[in-house]
């Protein structure tokens, strides 16, 4: 926990106290940091406000393509043990290989440092998670529900929506929950695929280091900033999404 | 209603991955107006003799055995500690979990100001206990033990969580009767527990062994693969190979090869996986 503390210490000093040699314990605090960061020369606000919509726009795709595969990989068994393996094994793929060809092709696309790119992009990433965590849900519901559903006339669409997802409304929001932070941290992918004006947060903290000085006031500040919100989200949704990353095998 | 993920996944994956192959056999500069040359297999032939890409797939490899190990040892023991107090434990989860969910860019960046050589708290507090300064990140050894050190910070609750999930779910009754029998802790751990909860331990070694061969970001803020190679992975290798200095085929000559040990390992994973769901 003490680099987390020591992040959002520094955030608050100003310059001075920064560089102070010993390092101050005990300091007059200072939101410099944050007024240069929030101010429109560096743009920093910018770079968050694009991180919540490439997160947000990759969480609704996602779930929009995993809640229906998952449906038909719970009730129908579709696919079995296999598609749910070739749904991991991509998880595996490490994103780097996938860039430069993707990179080629968005290019030609004319997609290089649009809005719509890194939400396609993490589909990749999140959707084979997505998939697993959703279906973990929905495996826990037993299918006598559905099926007394079914005896009383009610169609398959009604079962969907006045059944299964009521019942599994924390996990449909966990899951979103999850693909915005993942999407939210990325870093790769978004530095590969950002010139400028999509330029997300974390290439946005990584950018104060420049060649010739490292503006650890304004890192530490932005660094804290961009935490913040993955902080409060786990808080909120603490065991489902640790669910999440380990793929239903912590319950 | 599993055709949408599985097109768009196709889509996303395999198409890319042909044109990898192809783009891998071509000199490739980035600019689409320089010309591309048709090569074969001449650049991965080059790679086999390339004595900064054999290094970069022996520092991947380093730093994934060593962090991975590390992690998987730290991750053993905290959840042994973790699971006999059971109450403190739901306080300590939050907390203990933030590392994994913040981005390795602020994880990078608050470690790289941490070991900074005048300003670091760390060179600080070791002068102050009188044990002296050290070059956390400028000397090829140091660095490499630097980013262990980094990654194992991250993501030892991660494995402490999967272990101890484990350990949680094991049945008491043969514990018990063992107790009764006369073994000790050691004993208990070694032929009981340990054999109960070895495949989520499997899980959780080679999550992580995937994730560490995947090595970049914490790479790219902290050391861009230095001082002297050490910490030069392949996934920086190929970054730096592709955009850096423009070498989109060769870079994909890279990729090509580290798709292939990716996919060996993720068949490995997929196999053990498999059997513990079918076990269920």
């Amino acid at each position: 926990m003490f680099p987390i503390y020591w992040m959002v210490v520094t955030s608050l000093k100003n310059t001075v106290d920064i560089f102070a040699i010993p390092p101050k314990w005990f300091f007059s605090i200072s939101f410099e940091n944050y007024w240069y960061i929030m101010s429109d020369d560096s743009g920093f606000l910018k770079k968050i406000l694009n991180s919540a919509i490439a997160s947000t726009l990759n969480a609704l795709f996602t779930l929009l393509l995993a809640f229906p595969a998952a449906y038909s990989m719970s009730r129908y068994k579709t696919g079995g043990i296999n598609l749910l393996m070739w749904f991991l094994s991509i998880r595996m793929i490490p994103p780097i290989v996938g860039a430069i060809p993707l990179f080629i092709i968005f290019s030609k696309l004319g997609l290089v440092d649009t809005f719509i790119a890194l939400p396609i992009l993490y589909i990749i990433i999140n959707l084979p998670f997505a998939i697993w965590m959703i279906k973990s849900f929905m495996d826990e519901i037993p299918k006598e529900i559905d099926e007394s559903a079914y005896v009383e006339g009610c169609s398959t669409t009604g079962v969907i929506f006045k059944i299964i997802v009521p019942l599994i409304r924390p996990g449909i929001f966990a899951t979103l929950v999850f693909c915005f932070i993942m999407s939210w941290n990325e870093f790769l992918i978004a530095y590969i695929f950002t010139r400028k004006e999509a330029i997300t947060a974390p290439v946005g903290v990584a950018r104060f280091i420049t060649e010739r000085q490292i503006l650890w006031g304004y890192i530490t500040a932005g660094a804290t900033l961009a935490s913040i919100l993955p902080m409060i989200l786990l808080i909120i949704f603490q065991k489902n999404l640790v669910r999440g990353l380990t793929l239903g095998a912590v319950k | 209603m599993v055709i949408p993920a599985v097109l768009i996944l196709l889509l996303l994956t395999i198409y890319p991955f042909i044109y990898l192959i192809y783009v891998s056999s071509h000199i490739w500069p980035i600019s689409p107006t320089l010309p591309r040359i048709f090569l074969g297999f001449g650049q991965f032939t080059y790679l086999f003799q390339d004595p900064a890409f054999i290094e970069s797939l022996q520092v991947t490899v380093n730093l994934m055995v060593v962090g991975v190990t590390l992690q998987i040892s730290l991750g053993t023991l905290l959840a042994i500690l973790l699971s006999t107090r059971t109450k403190i434990t739901n306080y300590f989860t939050l907390p203990f979990m933030i590392p994994v969910f913040i981005s390795p860019v602020v994880v990078g960046l608050i470690w790289k100001f941490m070991f900074n050589y005048d300003l670091g708290i760390l060179n600080y507090l070791l002068e102050y206990i009188g044990v002296g300064s050290i070059n956390w990140l400028g000397t090829p050894r140091n660095a490499f033990w630097s980013v262990v050190i980094i990654d194992t910070w991250q993501w030892t609750p991660f494995t402490t969580l999967i272990i101890k999930a484990g350990l949680d779910s094991v049945d008491q009754t043969p514990i018990e009767a063992a107790t009764v029998d006369g073994a000790n802790r050691f004993q208990i751990f070694r032929h009981v527990t340990f054999p109960s909860i070895a495949p989520i331990f499997t899980v959780a070694l080679l999550f992580r062994t995937l994730d560490a061969f995947k090595a970049f970001d914490i790479i790219y803020i902290v050391t861009r693969g230095g001082p002297g190679g050490s910490t030069y992975v392949l996934g920086y290798n190929i970054w730096k190979t592709a955009f850096y200095q423009n070498q989109l085929g060769l870079a994909g000559a890279m990729s090509v090869i580290m798709i292939i040990i990716a996919t060996i390992l993720a068949f490995i994973l997929v196999r053990i996986m498999k059997n513990l769901l079918e076990r269920e």
